[in-house]
């Protein structure tokens, strides 16, 4: 059990906020080798210390907020990953998030923070280097994210310091709260901000000054430049350099045929010229925004020009944004798009979720099964922007028959509304699709399907690639400016800065063994609550319904798609018929200690 | 426009006069930011570059920010802090990347004003600071420099751009990496699409500046906010969340 010799430092803030502590918690070279950091090592922790059917809100869980080795060294688009289990899905739940709160904490001299317990009055945390303040956040509670982030650094000072905060969502606990880093960029998709909101923590700030110890600094130099060299060069992302990720919702509508419409009524959507990047290049942006050493710039920033909101600054639409609360709600207003997504970010609401709510709320209430008096008599029409932000309002303070109703999620809501509204709810282990029709982009399937934390678009879209990305999350690197732009190189690489960055002496099979094991990891803690075969596939709509218009007309994902998607990620992450890591795998990948929780797994769900 | 009067003085006078030297430039002259590159050693420098080059000149002497299209990557202070300590640890680089309200961010560099207030202000004897004749970098003698109970320095740099090394308590001050600065080449590579650099080196062939460097990076915050996002008033916001809390719904 040694310490690190580079890359990491070898402590992780532990925060205890039912007594309002802290102390340092050594984690030796070995786990790291194991799990990497970010979402690897939160698996571990959260493997080992969570029994089967953890109650996700209870006071002694923990939110993991974990940069990864590469964190805070020369390495290009490091980010954040932000792990826990989820108190929407009751799974292990991830989210990665962009701008420079992972770095900060890595020179603040930390491998990541771990936060526990429940205060008894709101707070937040400042973190400068070694010293950990705990403030209070009595007079920040009820602010939204942009006012919470503007006082707290006000509060420090110091306009080079990096925040995590949560908006009234999170305060309020509606389970699709998310964490807003640094005013633009958001955590979402794993329920942190309710969490938080639970824990009564409004918010963390950090600021360092140390660096990152690299055992091998001119090898790890030359590879960290090679692979940022390949980015720089990457020709095929010089558009999204110039356009953001904005340019793929005209890409998928008019070539992928995958982009989502009406609630996965259709891919197609002519209209998408109105809210789409060239639009918003015309109408709003004004400026490029990256990440820490990032070229890709792919944040775009801008100001709203006309209208009632004349002079509000947002960001977006990026292709998740655009299309869940834009092309998703029917919008053809590329202002009243905005503003609803500037409205949830700042609520500090997930987008992806939120606009699937809306979406399957609107298409309810337009076939008859939801009445508008069940939800305060408000009507949502497709493109009905003013309805559809009251909607969200509503939603973030849980506020009326409609916040009640809309901020259970799509899932429960199916089940209480009934009629047989669960056929038009897009969700996959109770969790909404993002915005790419699995119908028009098969490979996408993958990640929805098999990825641990359910409907999310950012786990890899091969079976090598979820591994690929499972690696991905842990280092804490943007797959966009890295992993995606690597491609077969992405083993190569990633070992080839590992190595000298932190002494060890990995090969490009340890690569790939530390992919599965983090995915075995998480599937591990999912089996335990009733994960199996049966939930790894897409939601009847999608396997029903034939795509009727749009470049991949007629399509549909088949029960033979999802049978060959199944049978080839099981047996190249080594896992069984019914989706269960055998005891083989478990022993093969080191993962000795979690032979008994399946075994009893096995048992309980009779696998 | 009180603000950018009291911020480039210099340049709204001399406006008129330095209109011949910028015919043909490629900066357009309407804009602020242009404008303030244009400054008193104009002329002079524009002189010196007609004649042949001697080798020495091709050091760097000067650096220059084109705030606008700076993306906030932070590649300057990467590059910076590699070039002088061999790993990446930005609080002890020269040069930073400040955000104003999250919405700008503002590269804060050493303009190599021509009078060096610091210099000047350098109480010790010799002088623990001097400006380095061939490539115009502030050079630091660590033996000399008193460290944290002066910061003469800090305090009289008009830019605010000096930063005190966490270590030893010293200031830290751009040498220019001896006449090839490593953060201009770094925002080179880093951001050719789609809107170009924004750190140079040389720009215009002289380093004037004397408008520039009295701007705090607050100041310039503000101000790019004011000239790019134009119909926002500075530390005005507008938000459809504080217009959503209507009395109605309260009710």
């Amino acid at each position: 059990m040694a310490a690190p010799k580079g890359g990491c430092f070898g402590k992780v803030l532990e925060i205890d906020l039912n007594k309002l502590t802290y102390k340092a918690r050594e984690v030796p070279d070995e786990i790291y080798q194991k799990a990497i950091g970010g979402n690897g090592l939160a698996a571990y922790f959260m493997t080992n210390e969570y029994k089967a059917h953890k109650d996700p809100l209870a006071e002694d869980t923990f939110i993991y907020f974990g940069p990864g080795p590469l964190n805070g060294t020369y390495c290009i688009a490091t980010r954040t990953s932000i792990a826990n289990m989820s108190p929407y899905t009751g799974k292990i739940s991830h989210a990665e998030t962009g701008a420079h709160l992972g770095n900060e904490i890595k020179w603040a001299g930390w491998d990541g923070i771990y936060v526990k317990g429940r205060a008894k009055k709101p707070v937040w945390i400042s973190i400068v280097d070694d010293k950990v303040e705990f403030k209070d956040a009595t007079k920040l509670w009820g602010k939204d994210s942009v006012e919470t982030h503007e006082a707290i650094i006000r509060e420090l000072k110091d306009p080079y310091a990096r925040t995590a905060v949560i908006g009234p969502a999170g305060e309020n606990q509606v389970p699709i709260a998310c964490v807003i880093v640094e005013r633009f960029r958001a955590a979402a998709r794993s329920g942190t901000g309710m969490l938080m909101g639970n824990k009564k923590l409004k918010g963390i700030a950090v600021r360092g000054t140390k660096a990152v110890p690299v055992v091998d600094n001119a090898k790890f130099m030359e590879m960290a430049n090679y692979a940022k060299k390949l980015c720089v060069e990457k020709e095929a992302w010089q558009g999204i350099k110039r356009w953001g990720t904005a340019g793929l919702l005209e890409l998928k509508h008019y070539v992928d045929g995958s982009l989502i419409t009406k609630n996965f009524q259709t891919t197609w959507y002519p209209d998408i010229v109105k809210i789409g990047g060239e639009e918003a290049n015309r109408r709003f942006w004004k400026r490029h925004v990256a990440c820490n050493h990032c070229p890709v710039h792919c944040l775009k920033l801008g100001v709203i020009r006309e209208g009632k909101y004349r002079g509000l600054i947002a960001e977006g639409p990026e292709y998740e944004s655009g299309g869940l609360l834009g092309s998703n709600l029917g919008m053809t207003d590329l202002n009243a798009m905005l503003i609803l997504i500037e409205a949830c970010d700042a609520y500090g609401l997930d987008n992806i979720s939120t606009g699937g709510i809306l979406g399957f709320t609107t298409e309810l209430v337009e076939r008859g099964i939801l009445k508008p008096a069940d939800i305060d008599g408000l009507k949502p029409k497709w493109g009905d922007g003013d309805t559809y932000l009251e909607l969200i309002r509503r939603l973030a303070h849980k506020e009326g028959k409609a916040g009640k109703l809309l901020s259970k999620g799509v899932t429960k809501m199916a089940k209480e509304i009934g009629k047989g509204a669960d056929y038009y709810a897009a969700v996959v282990k109770g969790k909404e699709l993002a915005a790419h029709d699995p119908r028009g982009d098969k490979a996408r399937a993958y990640s929805y399907v098999f990825g641990s934390c359910g409907g999310d678009h950012h786990e890899g879209a091969s079976t090598r690639g979820l591994a690929i990305f499972a690696m991905l999350n842990s280092l804490s690197v943007c797959s966009f400016a890295t992993g995606l732009i690597w491609g077969g190189e992405n083993a190569k690489i990633t070992v080839g800065m590992l190595n000298p960055l932190c002494g060890w002496n990995m090969t490009e099979d340890d690569y790939w063994a530390t992919g599965k094991r983090i995915l075995t990891m998480e599937r591990c803690f999912n089996v335990r609550e009733g994960i199996s075969r049966k939930d790894d596939r897409l939601p009847k709509r999608l396997m029903t319904e034939k795509l009727p218009a749009g470049p991949k007309k007629g399509a549909v994902f088949t029960e033979e798609d999802t049978k060959k998607f199944q049978d080839e990620f099981y047996s190249f992450v080594g896992w069984d018929a019914n989706g269960v890591p055998t005891e083989a795998t478990l022993k093969a990948l080191g993962l000795e200690y979690l032979i008994d929780d399946i075994a009893a797994a096995r048992k309980e769900y009779k696998l | 426009m009180e603000d950018k009067e009291r911020n480039f003085p210099d340049v709204l006078k001399r406006e008129s006069t330095r209109r011949g030297f910028l015919k043909g430039s490629v900066i357009a002259a309407g804009s602020a930011v242009a404008l303030a590159t244009i400054g008193g050693l104009a002329a002079k420098e524009v002189h010196a570059q007609a004649k042949p080059p001697e080798p020495k000149k091709d050091l760097m002497k000067f650096l220059f920010a084109e705030r606008q299209n700076c993306t906030g990557c932070r590649a300057c202070e990467y590059a910076c802090s590699v070039f002088h300590t061999g790993v990446v640890r930005p609080s002890v680089a020269r040069v930073h990347v400040m955000k104003y309200k999250d919405v700008i961010d503002v590269p804060v560099i050493c303009w190599h004003c021509s009078d060096r207030p610091c210099i000047e202000a350098c109480p010790t004897t010799p002088k623990a600071i001097v400006a380095d004749p061939n490539h115009n970098g502030i050079i630091l003698n660590e033996k000399i420099c008193l460290g944290a109970k002066c910061l003469k320095c800090k305090e009289v740099c008009p830019a605010d751009y000096v930063w005190v090394n966490p270590d030893n308590g010293q200031p830290l001050l751009c040498d220019m990496c001896a006449g090839e600065p490593a953060c201009v080449k770094a925002c080179a590579d880093q951001s050719g699409n789609p809107q170009g650099p924004c750190l140079m080196a040389n720009k215009l062939g002289f380093g004037v500046n004397m408008a520039f460097r009295d701007v705090k990076p607050e100041q310039a915050g503000a101000d790019l906010l004011d000239l790019m996002f134009y119909p926002n008033t500075v530390g005005k916001r507008v938000t459809p969340v504080k217009t959503v809390k209507t009395k109605k719904a309260r009710r």
